[in-house]
């Protein structure tokens, strides 16, 4: 008890019920969300808790919420900025801890007792050795500080920091930012000031303290000495009771998302609470905001992921917003926290989703359209159909190839269901897909070939076709040139290729197309590629932006694959192959085509 | 080549009288979508339609008879659509047409 009261003064009181409030919110919140998890995560985290798992996660924290790795690769001083302040100040508060702890030995000291140590034992500074604390928490305080400054800097010019635009705040996230800026400042004059009274103090602190001490009268010292530890402690105050309703809860929120994540916890179609720790792991640092092409090419400010997540977390999330996005899945790739942006952008639709009616789809039963007997089985699908020439390849490849084809859908098919998904209607999109996988199982097919990577995506997410290979039309042609079975002659046309997101970032399937392109001509990449590369602006996942808009991506997106100098643009999506097509100046065709053109 | 319904053929002659049709859904179907009025009617959509090579769905007369105030039995008509997008690609007038879809069926239905 004499501790306690040894360690108290007026002025740590809003530290101390700051520090109590976001415990509890912060505790609250965590209990809430892990009791409502459904009984299956439940059982995936009672499974996992006792594996290596855990270990991998205890690492994985160290390196993302502490030491923040992946900001670092994504941009240096990105990674330095936000490093120097949350590494740096976890190291003040564990060499805070440490350094009280070599002076007053293991009694305990509460919390404000830490924090402001420097407040209650100023005599310390005269004891042998406490010069090696004094500097190493002013070097600490400095790098902090250091991190503060970049944050201001980057408030006024963020492009110095290699990002064109920062996120837009809301209310608490403006008090919680605020307040966080002050700390460190606050927390400088507090101890100079101390310094300048009772002596002592680092390169920094000792320095600022003496000269204060010179300049500035003892009387006016003394008077301003309680009010700046006043000032350090409500800074801390205020931004420990805003942190948990502001972008901060990602502090807290990102290390139980990482344990979670390692035992195999997912977002799904439909929304759960697990969720929540994703919308919340969201530090709202805008790194989605430039990979847009929404905001780079539209100038739309208020869709992007950082946007959503806020509008989904505080409930104000409107369709229109939930509906515009390409799901083209650049932003997700670049996200620092690694959330599942497009599956929870997904399932925000779901909650809108009408339910489907007994009848609706009922036209589908018995529907058999296919022909042939093979047991390769082709799927053109929807878009295909619009480009017949695809079509028309794929039977020319197959021909030459001798390979004996069941066609699912040459004569109209039933869709995959995806598209019907992208708008949140999960379980009408399930009646088509149980059509379209009984007409699988009827024809007892060992492989699916398809040329749309919107229906290759749906096959081997969301189909469960055991047995069966599903593999997207680039991969069965570079499967066949590989095996010798077609020998397509290369000329000297220059191509360069459009990675179609769903086929890119949706599947994973970056080199089997530029191997078939490579085998017929050369191949010239384009300043977006692969993981980064552009969207066509035709994706089905937006319901919102018009005809105008959609050509305005387009253009941008293919002046890029225009300016590698190419003869050819090659694609391998019939819908990124119809946007191309309307944009661009020269040929844009597909993979089979190019290919089926080449074979003798 | 199958027959495929293109929306044209001889309807029995019948008179709508447009005073009695309630055009307040239709009106802000229209105003939440301008762009449907630039709809010339050529029936690509429903050409083009995967839900209608299949079935009796023919999506040119159904968004008509809803801007005109048309509604009976045309949710339930709507179900039928798959959203697959074909007839987004095809339309010349630049009609987003899958989006009009859900429109439709939010004003019209349970959404």
């Amino acid at each position: 008890m004499d501790d306690i009261l040894l360690y108290f003064a007026p002025f740590t009181i809003p530290f101390v019920v700051g520090t109590l409030f976001l415990f509890i919110a912060v505790g609250v919140k965590w209990v809430l969300w892990l009791m409502r998890l459904p009984r299956v995560d439940k059982l995936l985290i009672r499974r996992g808790i006792f594996t290596r798992q855990t270990l991998i996660a205890v690492w994985e924290v160290i390196r993302e919420s502490l030491l923040h790795v992946r900001i670092f690769k994504h941009n240096p001083v990105l990674g330095y900025m936000h490093a120097s302040l949350a590494f740096g100040w976890f190291l003040l508060i564990a060499v805070g801890w440490i350094e009280t702890t070599v002076y007053l030995g293991a009694d305990f000291v509460p919390l404000q007792g830490h924090v402001f140590f420097k407040y209650f034992a100023p005599h310390l500074a005269l004891q042998e050795h406490y010069a090696v604390f004094e500097q190493l928490m002013d070097a600490l305080l400095l790098i902090v500080l250091s991190g503060v400054m970049l944050a201001w800097f980057k408030r006024l010019r963020s492009k110095a920091l290699g990002m064109r635009r920062t996120t837009k705040h809301v209310l608490f996230d403006r008090i919680a930012l605020s307040a966080l800026w002050f700390v460190f400042p606050a927390r400088l004059v507090a101890e100079s000031l101390t310094v300048a009274v009772y002596g002592g103090g680092g390169f920094l602190t000792g320095s600022i303290g003496g000269w204060l001490a010179e300049v500035v009268p003892a009387d006016v010292l003394a008077m301003v000495y309680e009010p700046a530890w006043w000032f350090y402690s409500c800074a801390l105050g205020v931004f420990f009771v805003a942190m948990p309703f502001s972008r901060y809860m990602h502090i807290l929120t990102e290390i139980p998302l990482i344990f979670l994540r390692r035992w195999s916890l997912r977002p799904n179609k439909e929304r759960r609470s697990y969720d929540n720790f994703e919308v919340e792991a969201c530090s709202r640092c805008g790194i989605c905001i430039d990979p847009c092409q929404l905001q780079a090419d539209l100038g739309l400010n208020d869709t992007q992921s950082v946007y959503f997540l806020r509008d989904r977390r505080y409930n104000m999330l409107s369709l229109k917003i939930a509906n515009n996005c390409l799901m083209c899945g650049r932003c997700e790739a670049k996200c620092p926290v690694g959330i599942n942006l497009n599956t929870l952008r997904l399932n925000s639709r779901a909650k809108r989703r009408n339910i489907p009616h007994e009848g609706r789809y009922r036209y589908l039963q018995g529907i058999d359209r296919s022909s042939g007997m093979g047991k390769v089985g082709y799927f053109a699908g929807c878009m295909t159909s619009l480009t017949p020439a695809v079509q028309r390849s794929m039977e020319r490849i197959f021909e030459a190839a001798g390979e004996e084809v069941w066609y699912a859908d040459r004569d109209g098919g039933v869709c995959c269901g995806r598209p019907l998904m992208l708008s949140g209607e999960t379980d009408a999109a399930r009646k088509m897909m149980e059509s379209n996988r009984a007409l699988f199982r009827k024809h007892e097919i060992t492989t699916l070939v398809t040329s749309c990577p919107i229906c290759l995506k749906v096959f081997k997410e969301e189909y469960h076709l055991e047995g069966v290979e599903v593999l997207h039309h680039t991969e069965y042609i570079d499967r066949l040139i590989a095996e010798g079975r077609i020998t397509p002659k290369s000329d000297n046309t220059a191509y360069t290729y459009h990675d179609p997101c769903e086929l890119g970032r949706g599947c994973g399937i970056y080199d089997a197309p530029r191997r078939v392109i490579g085998a017929v001509g050369k191949l010239a990449e384009p300043k977006h590629t692969r993981r980064d590369a552009l969207c066509c602006g035709s994706s089905l996942a937006n319901t919102v932006i018009n005809d105008g808009q959609q050509l305005r991506i387009a253009q941008r997106m293919t002046a890029e694959l225009e300016a590698t100098g190419c003869d050819t643009i090659v694609t391998a999506c019939p819908l990124c192959n119809k946007a191309i097509a309307r944009a661009a100046t020269r040929p844009a065709r597909d993979i089979a085509e190019i290919v089926a053109k080449n074979i003798e | 080549m199958r027959n495929i319904n293109f929306g044209y053929g001889i309807s029995r002659p019948r008179v709508i009288n447009m005073d009695n049709n309630d055009l307040r859904k239709s009106n802000a179907i229209i105003a939440e979508m301008p762009e449907l009025q630039a709809c010339i009617g050529c029936g690509s959509c429903t050409a083009s339609c995967t839900a209608g090579n299949l079935t009796d769905f023919n999506f040119r007369k159904l968004h008509t008879s809803v801007r005109r105030g048309e509604y009976k039995g045309a949710y339930e008509e709507l179900s039928k659509c798959m959203l697959c997008g074909k007839c987004r690609l095809v339309c010349p007038r630049g009609i987003n047409t899958r989006g009009l879809v859900m429109l439709i069926k939010r004003k019209l239905g349970d959404f």
